[in-house]
């Protein structure tokens, strides 16, 4: 079958807005790893990622009534949007948990910060591995606006103007908060260099 | 321990170690392993059912509270009205009686102890009290 074939994002939220139950559970599968992706930015536990891929479709199909016709964005923009606004209201949750203060790096890691900072970022599969672990610890020191910012900004490549879309706050807000952002970040890393 | 040599740490080198890190916090192997669990679709159609269960039951819940008010509101109307028309008509009644004396006469001011106030419309002091209960005195060992 050519994907020509296939209907578009668009016939799909019509169908399910017209009740039927497969066109949605199409929708999911075509978009669950884009939303998985975006949450693995923010978190690592499975638990923590199934939650978000839950709640941004559960949001979506309730929302679908009013994106239908109404949005002038693609589905893709409007479900990314729902995504990224459930991962901040998640890191935002989470920094509320008393389980969530961090002790302090030791020095093995305090040394790899290092290596990785006189390496210029080049790194191997396994030395990414152990990164991962320390970049989560270092980078949930950040406010949730903060690890928002730089992660639509650095890993996910989106623009000033697509953030403000997504996020809805102005572009001048974008670039001040990724100026706070990045000097908060430069703080945390000298503490350990 | 830390920071012995970040002097000679620029923003620049501090800002593409800080890219590295938010690069490296993704985690794809997760984020696939989450996205192919199975049962996922089932588990989201749970959540949406269970979201619009929650939504029309308070949809319910202010339906329910609008039909009581509405049978409630009659209701509550005639019972202060009934309330007014009493309280109109003991304050009727209060007038004061054939013996020149108000109801609030009967009720002293401290708790525990009972005693009569005259305080009628004719204002009887205590010193004429005190004599008239003289004069009876004097006329009942006569």
């Amino acid at each position: 079958m050519s994907a020509s074939a296939e209907p578009t994002d668009d016939a799909l939220v019509a169908a399910t807005c017209a009740g039927d139950e497969s066109a949605f559970e199409q929708l999911f599968e075509r978009h669950r790893r884009r939303v998985a992706r975006i949450a693995s930015r923010f978190f690592s536990r499975p638990e923590q990622l199934e939650e978000i891929i839950q709640e941004s479709f559960t949001k979506a199909y309730l929302a679908l009534p009013t994106f239908a016709g109404a949005h002038a964005a693609s589905f893709v923009a409007w479900l990314t949007q729902i995504a990224v606004n459930a991962c901040y209201d998640e890191l935002r949750r989470a920094q509320r948990r008393p389980e969530q203060q961090l002790g302090d790096l030791n020095s093995a890691e305090a040394q790899e910060l290092t290596a990785h900072l006189h390496s210029g970022g080049a790194h191997d599969v396994e030395s990414a591995l152990i990164s991962r672990d320390l970049a989560g610890k270092l980078l949930a020191r950040l406010s949730a606006e903060d690890r928002l910012v730089l992660t639509l900004l650095d890993a996910e490549g989106l623009s000033v103007a697509e953030i403000a879309q997504v996020t809805g706050w102005s572009s001048a807000k974008v670039k001040v908060r990724a100026h706070r952002a990045r000097a908060h970040l430069r703080r945390v890393l000298r503490k350990y260099l | 321990m830390f920071g012995r040599r970040n002097r000679q740490i620029t923003d620049e080198q501090l800002d593409r170690l800080g890219r590295a890190l938010v690069l490296s916090a993704t985690n794809d192997e997760a984020a696939a392993s989450a996205a192919d669990k199975p049962f996922l679709y089932a588990r989201v159609r749970a959540r949406i059912s269970a979201e619009q269960a929650r939504a029309h039951d308070t949809d319910e819940g202010w339906l329910a509270l609008l039909a009581i008010s509405r049978r409630a509101v009659p209701a509550l109307s005639a019972v202060a009205a009934l309330a007014l028309a009493l309280m109109l008509w003991l304050a009727s009644g209060s007038a004061p009686t054939a013996n020149g004396f108000g109801d609030e006469a009967y009720y002293g001011s401290e708790a525990g102890v009972e005693r009569t106030v005259l305080a009628s419309t004719d204002n009887l002091s205590r010193d004429e009290v005190l004599s008239i209960v003289v004069e009876r005195d004097e006329q009942g060992r006569r």
